[in-house]
């Protein structure tokens, strides 16, 4: 039934649209995040029970695949628990409100219709559905500071998203260009024919830059800090974690289309993968916002998933798609913690979690995890993630880029466990003990849980990554 | 050798004279000092790009862009320039000397690296003629193979409009 095929994204659409009448009456925001929550924990059942669609909707510009399906069925999930987290959305007017929750939806619809697209404007136009909803939310952070910090951090997002756009719609052209067709079915067979083409190299190359841009790859990354600090926390925490998780499903789609033999891209891939782990490691050194450290780690992080990325194998792709589901998981655990810590949604220094494992342990405790997973210590999943990455680009023979990703791994410790060492062995001094709702207290437990689950039992995961990838080679 | 004076030649100058009307709008939107005048070379450029489409063979979508953009972004913009009442921006910064000639430089790479690309390529011989670019055939394209863009983009555009209310009901308050 051809309903079932759509079910996730109208389920959305609908929700939506109930929030939008919301929005024109006079509602707070406690109500709208109930339907809001109600909408996300639905679509988690609905992506779920639509896991085994296959087909194409709207003149083939739609297909429905297990890849998509899963991929979906992470975004549906990583919406939740930001939702679940984000009690009381603290940093933004209860009167606005119910728009916030409106664009929140819209963006993780934008998402959803973006891994499913199979056709160059179909796919710009749900990334731009996506991002202009998020250019949104972070100008709606309440101006508490008076300095108007988050209007800047909203006119640099919108300034690079625009920028990133026009690069991938230039590349778009070359493609159609050289190809005659907008559909990846056709793009793909024409374009494997002409690898020695610098044209289409080049046009592959731009039309990626607009998904490093989403996953904040050098050198699209200029906009990561700013806007981590700019929004509020709960909006960073989406920003931060649930769009990456599409961009690179997308770049998986889009690296299909070149092959090995297309060597420029391999190169490319590497030298961006290289500069964004030095850049983003050894800046995150010196930061002592929460917020930006962690944007500065995101940086790193993405140039870890591109390695996956450079093998153009079924099983790097898999690897790339492990981590970055992993990293959802590990970053929602951080920006639970920072949500919860953060008293009225003011952003956090470093010094802020002084004493944590005394003013609420549980938090702390998610904290630690979250740090060792991304420093990739064992048995987290940040360890079995960064370790598949490395054994596959190392099959590939890309040993001096695995070399250099090592070292990388080796900086980002200093800084993740600086921020353990804070919290565990500093004095709280008079900072106030935190509380904790118990629906928080579930999540961040399942988070560490899943944490730690991934990162023992990687085999099934890989499998099904695998299975997936299968799906659109 | 097409004589200047045939059919083919003038419409080849034209199309000249509409690529120039498009780089030279975009030098002035660029560079001008004041805003007023960056808009009406941001008009100027949209026209160049409306004669672009005119030879595209979308009469359609040309008038449409002289429409749109020239008649309603722009006069958008100069409303907000005046409702802003920002008299002539100054320079905030000193700029170093090394950034005019090393953008000269960086953007001559670029367009020689971007010539040479589309002079080597071998483009596809443009595609058969796929409508006549009338208001039918849009419509028809617009409802059938790109029926998902279609209704898509009416979300974004839903977007931008509650999007602007809430940013401008935010500020008024303030």
């Amino acid at each position: 039934m051809k309903l079932m095929l759509f079910a996730p994204e109208l389920f959305l659409l609908l929700g939506s649209l109930v929030l939008f009448l919301l929005s024109t009456g006079k509602v707070g925001g406690k109500t709208a995040r109930a339907v809001t929550l109600t909408l996300a924990l639905g679509s988690v059942l609905v992506c779920f029970a639509c896991l085994r669609q296959e087909g194409t909707l709207f003149f083939e510009a739609y297909r429905i695949d297990f890849f998509s399906q899963l991929i979906k069925l992470v975004i549906a999930l990583g919406f939740a628990v930001v939702l679940l987290f984000s009690t009381e959305l603290k940093g933004v007017d209860d009167e606005i409100r119910p728009e916030y929750y409106l664009f929140l939806t819209l963006s993780t619809l934008g998402l959803l219709m973006l891994v499913s697209s199979v056709e160059l404007l179909t796919m710009l136009i749900a990334l731009e559905l996506s991002s202009y909803s998020l250019y949104l939310l972070v100008p709606m952070r309440d101006d508490r500071t008076g300095v108007r910090m988050q209007m800047e951090s909203a006119i640099k997002y919108i300034l690079f998203g625009v920028v990133a756009t026009g690069v991938m719609l230039f590349g778009m052209s070359y493609l159609f260009g050289l190809t005659g067709t907008t559909y990846l079915v056709d793009l793909l067979p024409r374009l494997h024919q002409m690898m020695g083409s610098p044209a289409a190299l080049i046009a592959i190359a731009m039309v990626l830059g607009g998904f490093f841009f989403k996953l904040a790859v050098f050198p699209f990354h200029s906009w990561v800090p700013d806007v981590y600090q700019g929004a509020s926390n709960e909006t960073t925490a989406f920003i931060a974690s649930v769009p990456k998780v599409a961009a690179v499903a997308m770049l998986i789609r889009l690296t299909a289309l070149a092959t090995p033999e297309g060597q420029a891209i391999v190169t490319m891939l590497i030298i961006l993968s290289v500069c964004s782990m030095f850049y983003g490691n050894l800046v995150a050194l010196v930061q002592t916002d929460m917020k930006r450290m962690l944007g500065f780690s995101g940086i790193a992080h993405a140039g870890y998933v591109l390695l996956g990325l450079v093998t153009m194998q079924e099983v790097g792709y898999a690897a790339s798609l492990y981590y970055i589901a992993g990293y959802l998981v590990m970053n929602l655990a951080a920006f639970l913690v920072i949500c919860k810590v953060s008293e009225h949604g003011e952003n956090l220094a470093v010094d802020d979690l002084s004493g944590l494992h005394k003013r609420a342990p549980l938090l702390a405790l998610t904290l630690a995890v979250s740090m060792f997973a991304m420093a990739g210590i064992p048995p987290f999943v940040g360890f079995m993630g960064k370790f598949m990455l490395l054994t596959g680009a190392y099959k590939a023979g890309h040993l001096p880029l695995v070399i250099l990703a090592a070292i990388n791994t080796a900086i980002s410790i200093y800084y993740y466990l600086s921020v353990v060492r804070v919290t565990y062995s500093a004095s709280p001094e008079d900072r106030p003990a935190v509380l904790v709702g118990g629906v928080s207290k579930m999540v961040s437990v399942a988070l560490v849980l899943v944490i730690i689950a991934m990162g023992l039992l990687p085999d099934q995961l890989l499998e099904l990554a695998t299975e997936a990838v299968r799906a659109i080679l | 050798m097409v004589s200047l004076f045939s059919v083919e030649g003038l419409s080849g100058l034209l199309f000249f004279c509409f690529i120039g009307l498009t780089l030279a709008g975009a030098v002035i939107a660029t560079s001008a000092r004041s805003l007023i005048r960056s808009v009406a070379g941001l008009a100027l450029c949209f026209l160049g790009v409306a004669g672009l489409y005119y030879y595209l063979n979308s009469p359609f979508v040309a008038l449409m862009q002289i429409l749109i953009y020239v008649g309603a972004v722009c006069v958008t913009i100069i409303f907000a320039v005046m409702l802003a009442g920002s008299s002539e921006l100054k320079q905030l910064t000193q700029r170093n000397g090394l950034v005019g000639p090393l953008a000269i430089l960086a953007s001559g790479i670029l367009v020689f690296a971007l010539a040479g690309l589309a002079l080597k390529t071998e483009w596809l011989a443009a595609p058969c003629l796929v409508n006549r670019g009338t208001v039918e055939d849009l419509g028809q394209s617009l409802l059938t193979t790109y029926s998902m863009s279609f209704e898509l983009i009416s979300v974004v555009l839903l977007v931008a409009v509650i999007g602007s209310l809430v940013l401008a009901r935010q500020g008024r308050d303030k």
